[in-house]
């Protein structure tokens, strides 16, 4: 279904084995060369854990109707006891709905020549593009080579190597041009219907997620919904916690707290912020959250006081969280 | 290699060549191994990868050949059929055929005779100067 996901057509689709991918560095500005120790990854088990909190679970959302044929609906009499199976299995079926898709550097271009006949030259119009169709080789390590008309022997590059292998071996869900709906102007009708979450399935369907299209769609989506504060169109979705990790590494985590705060998701907002430490543990907050061990709201207020930019917004949710919480538990 | 053993009578040896199929003014050429003495386009014994001849929107000729299998076939001692050997020049999976070459130095010549002849009657009718406006170079 076009909601699955297949990096490859050769990779498993349980977590441990995305998990296993090679742990590249996320887009970070260089640290002025203290920190000793490595910057969290995407992929490590504690940053993925946090990440998995903050998305919910929300299985009305997960489980709601795609527009997929029509069929008349299904009706089942059940006890107790099968009624509690079953939610168990929606929910397990719900966590895998909810893989993360990886977050990776963009590639390095290939730039290889594999070699040079100069005597070619002139003697064609149009260049060749040969891929090779053995069956059993992972696409990454398919040779598709290009012979130009000037006689030069040269590796494909990304674009054509990708052309190329859905020619051959098509994927469901891509076409061999991509669609004009990811180009810069098309995505703006796109978020002003707020189908973000449409628009990120499509772009897993179509790009690899090391492709700078990728990288790009994903990064636009992220800032509109940033811009106009849509964080609830992504929870109980798989596009949560990549959203949460770009916001995080630019550091501009305040409207999603005010957000959190403002849905009474204070362990939530804990996670981000614990989260926010776990990645820039040079900052202010970070450092006092260590030595005195905060905990809960705490770490929320240390936070506003010293990193972030719209503080007053912050501590008005705040207050009126707490506020809440009284009348709450008074009556 | 099983192939050599299935072949009817005597004679005929496994063949690596192109088949065409396509319609009219549209060829599409199949890289297929095959008895010697079947049809161009009849049956082979197995597809190993396909050649587009005209180039597409993105001004390349498409072609896929299955590596692995064309090692097996060759190693089984199937011939190449020149047009095949050529292309597998060109990929780079044998070394560049002669031909190719010699194809490629023939056309230069050629090409370097006409524009001297281009450039010899052009020098001839500047010099002389008068009415034969005759229009040089190669004519329709």
């Amino acid at each position: 279904s076009l909601l699955s996901l297949r990096c490859h057509s050769q990779q498993p689709s349980d977590p441990s084995a995305i998990l296993k991918l090679p742990a590249k560095r996320k887009l970070m500005p260089t640290v002025q060369g203290k920190a000793a120790q490595p910057k969290p990854a995407f992929t490590d088990e504690a940053v993925q854990t946090l990440l998995y909190k903050m998305t919910g679970l929300d299985l009305h959302k997960v489980f709601r109707p795609e527009k997929k044929g029509l069929k008349p609906p299904h009706y089942k009499l059940m006890t107790e006891a099968q009624l509690e199976e079953a939610t168990r299995k929606a929910i397990e079926e719900a966590k895998t709905k909810l893989i993360m898709p990886p977050v990776l550097n963009e590639r390095e271009p290939i730039d290889d020549v594999l070699a040079e006949d100069k005597i070619l030259e002139g003697t064609e119009t149009a260049k060749y593009v040969f891929t090779d169709l053995s069956y059993s080789i992972p696409h990454r390590e398919r040779f598709i080579v290009v012979r130009e008309p000037n006689g030069v022997l040269r590796k494909a590059t990304w674009e054509e190597r990708d052309r190329m292998i859905q020619i051959f071996f098509p994927k469901e869900g891509r076409r061999v041009i991509p669609p004009t709906l990811f180009k810069d102007e098309k995505l703006g009708t796109v978020f002003q219907q707020d189908r973000h979450e449409d628009v990120l399935n499509m772009c897993i369907a179509q790009f690899e997620p090391d492709s700078p299209d990728y990288i790009r769609v994903h990064h636009r989506t992220y800032e509109d919904i940033e811009k106009h504060g849509k964080y609830d169109l992504l929870r109980s979705t798989r596009h949560f916690g990549g959203m949460v990790w770009y916001l995080l590494s630019r550091k501009k985590a305040d409207g999603l707290l005010i957000d959190m705060i403002n849905r009474d998701l204070l362990d939530d907002a804990t996670s981000l912020i614990t989260l926010y430490h776990m990645l820039h543990p040079e900052c202010q907050s970070a450092k006092k959250a260590k030595e005195q061990k905060l905990q809960g709201v705490d770490l929320i207020k240390v936070f506003v006081k010293t990193e972030s930019q719209r503080e007053g917004y912050i501590q008005l949710a705040l207050q009126a969280y707490e506020e809440a919480m009284a009348t709450s538990s008074a009556s | 290699c099983h192939a050599l053993t299935t072949l009817m009578g005597r004679g005929g040896h496994v063949i690596i060549r192109f088949a065409l199929g396509g319609c009219t003014n549209r060829p599409f050429f199949r890289i297929v191994a095959a008895n010697s003495r079947r049809a161009r386009d009849g049956k082979y014994l197995e597809q190993l990868g396909c050649l587009d001849p005209l180039p597409n929107a993105h001004g390349e000729k498409v072609a896929g050949l299955n590596l692995e299998r064309l090692r097996y076939w060759l190693g089984c001692g199937a011939q190449l059929s020149r047009p095949a050997e050529k292309l597998l020049g060109l990929a780079g999976f044998l070394p560049l055929h002669p031909m190719t070459v010699t194809g490629a130095e023939r056309l230069r010549r050629r090409r370097q005779r006409e524009q001297q002849t281009e450039a010899a009657p052009a020098d001839g009718s500047a010099e002389t100067g008068t009415d034969t406006g005759t229009g040089t170079g190669t004519g329709p």
